[in-house]
């Protein structure tokens, strides 16, 4: 609780020192926008509903690329976990494109899929496919021993002991790839939005850019910050925290 | 009361013929239940060392209890996870009621020394684990679970997770799991080695009355020879580099037993005596070679309580 108010005074102080330097006017307006405007235009946004359609378009894109995504890898790090010769080829080369930076892929996607929908989705996968990939094999390489024994020596075979016991055995790996998956897919699609024009809060913060509106940009922004740190806080945290509690890696 | 207990080195290398079939044992009318033949492996032994086991033949009978003991590093377990189907041996065979067995099956489950429970599933559901990799329906294998898990007292605890249980708890609802799917044996893997002694000393009283009630086979490995008397039919004593069949003895006391029980203390000590040679060649290898500590047991329940209390041999 203590942390907690300690943290909102901190973020006033912030906000005050921003309006002292509006007020003293250094800077136009279209520089540094004061925290009324900001704020009247994350009402008006809302209530106008541009800031709700903003978040739904981007919010579908992510779903389905990062839903792709979550599929794709886990089923990657199993092939590369489990079988010595994935491990071998395609464990090599999901490595070296984990250095490559996602944008990068932007290029190639504008050829493959035009400036549409798809080419957004598509950097969004590759932004978190290769971390949920890797996580899993590093998941199911850690599976205790002992686990796959007993599930064996119960009869447990084939794909129900990849269902039953190889993938939940791995969880608060994959949960872990997941969560990093999730910002790195949420920064390659406001990467892909920013570039590619359709809608999408991405979208939003260009139009704030090409009407010189700042406040428009600030606000934009601190709706994108706000819906990351609601994600993986008030999700990833607690269910990580969960998960690893009930596979007793950390005492209850 | 020594005499009423009966020890016979009954091991006869004669009575399993190299290369005979078990279904020659149909013509004696009792084919025994788990039959090891020939089983020979060298495997890397815990400490890095090569250890081997040589040339082992086990019978054990329908609803016989016996206990493999050995020191550490002699390879029971390796034994054990051979007849579960875990390890392959060098050579040999092993056969389940006339079946030559071939990789794990669900008709030989392990209990391990870590209870192995799934900690994503509460405690019924891991005791529904094997019966759902059956193909058994819903409610069926709820009320299977349900009956083995009121076996080990455990129901009230049903849907609690495994972090909530404590050791003696997870090993009861193992034991629950590896009932549930009726095997024709269970391999116990020194499953009580990891508890305090408060909870292995119920435990051993658990496990005698859940042999009772269900006359499973049991194959059960442990290094504590107090532990084997109160639990066993017979113990089967196993030798270290290499890994032989060194003695069998049979235990005839009356039933539940009691760790305590002096009978049981006698014959620990007894045995123990009887194996003084294998201690001390276990303690030459573990310690310094400049020292040279020789195990002398004097035939006293006070001597086996001390010996025993320091895990057997």
């Amino acid at each position: 609780m203590y942390s907690v108010i300690k943290r909102v005074i901190f973020f006033i102080f912030l906000i005050g020192i921003w309006e002292l330097l509006f007020r003293v006017g250094i800077w136009p307006e279209y520089v540094l926008p004061s925290t009324v405007s900001v704020g009247k235009t994350l009402v008006n946004g809302f209530h106008d509903h541009t800031f709700l359609i903003g978040i739904a378009i981007s919010m579908k894109r992510i779903a389905i690329g990062y839903g792709i995504s979550i599929v794709v890898g886990i089923f990657l790090g199993l092939l590369i976990g489990r079988i010595k010769i994935f491990e071998e080829t395609l464990g090599s080369l999901i490595s070296g494109l984990q250095t490559l930076p996602t944008i990068c892929w932007l290029p190639l996607a504008l050829l493959w899929f035009g400036l549409n929908d798809r080419a957004i989705i598509f950097l969004v996968i590759m932004g978190a496919v290769l971390s949920i990939t890797i996580a899993t094999d590093t998941g199911v390489k850690s599976v205790p021993v002992l686990y796959l024994r007993a599930a064996k020596t119960m009869g447990a075979s084939g794909w129900k002991l990849y269902l039953g016991v190889i993938i939940p055995a791995a969880l608060p790996h994959i949960v872990t790839g997941m969560k990093q998956g999730w910002s790195f897919a949420w920064r390659s699609l406001m990467a892909g939005e920013l570039l590619i024009v359709c809608l999408g809060l991405g979208h939003l913060l260009m139009i704030g850019r090409e009407l010189n509106d700042m406040s428009q940009v600030i606000a934009v922004m601190i709706v994108i910050v706000i819906i990351g740190i609601l994600v993986d806080r008030l999700f990833f945290i607690k269910v990580e925290k969960r998960i690893r509690e009930r596979w007793g890696l950390v005492k209850a | 009361m020594l005499e009423s207990i009966e020890i016979e080195n009954t091991i006869d290398t004669d009575q399993i013929k190299a290369g005979s079939k078990p279904l020659a044992y149909k013509l004696n009318d009792i084919q025994p239940k788990l039959c090891i033949q020939h089983i020979s492996k060298t495997f890397l032994s815990k400490n890095g060392g090569v250890s081997a086991l040589e040339d082992i033949n086990l019978e054990v009978k329908e609803g016989e209890f016996v206990c493999i003991v050995g020191p550490s590093g002699c390879g029971k377990t390796t034994l054990l996870n051979i007849v579960a189907g875990l390890e392959k041996a060098d050579s040999g065979e092993i056969w389940i009621s006339g079946r030559k067995i071939n990789g794990a099956g669900s008709d030989r489950v392990v209990i391990f020394q870590e209870a192995a429970l799934f900690p994503w599933l509460n405690v019924i559901k891991n005791v529904e684990f094997g019966l759902k990799q059956k193909g058994i329906n819903g409610s069926q294998r709820r009320n299977t679970a349900m009956e083995y898990l009121k076996l080990v007292h455990l129901t009230k605890f049903q849907h609690a997770h495994v972090h909530e249980l404590s050791g003696g708890m997870k090993q009861r609802v193992a034991i629950a799991r590896a009932l549930a799917i009726n095997p024709e044996m269970l391999l116990m893997d020194e499953p009580f080695s990891a508890l305090d002694a408060q909870t292995r000393w119920i435990l051993h009283f658990e496990l005698q009355s859940i042999w009772l009630k269900t006359k499973k086979t049991i194959l059960f490995v442990t290094h504590n020879i107090r532990e084997a008397v109160c639990l066993a039919d017979r113990i089967v004593i196993l030798s270290t580099s290499p890994g032989r069949i060194k003695k069998e003895f049979s235990v005839d006391l009356p039933r539940p037993r009691d760790d305590n029980d002096v009978n049981v203390a006698e014959y620990s000590t007894r045995i123990m005596k009887e194996l003084k040679a294998e201690i001390n060649k276990v303690l030459k290898c573990e310690m310094d070679a400049d020292s040279c500590v020789e195990c002398d047991i004097k035939c006293t329940t006070e001597e086996a309580a001390k010996t025993d209390a320091g895990g057997g041999i």
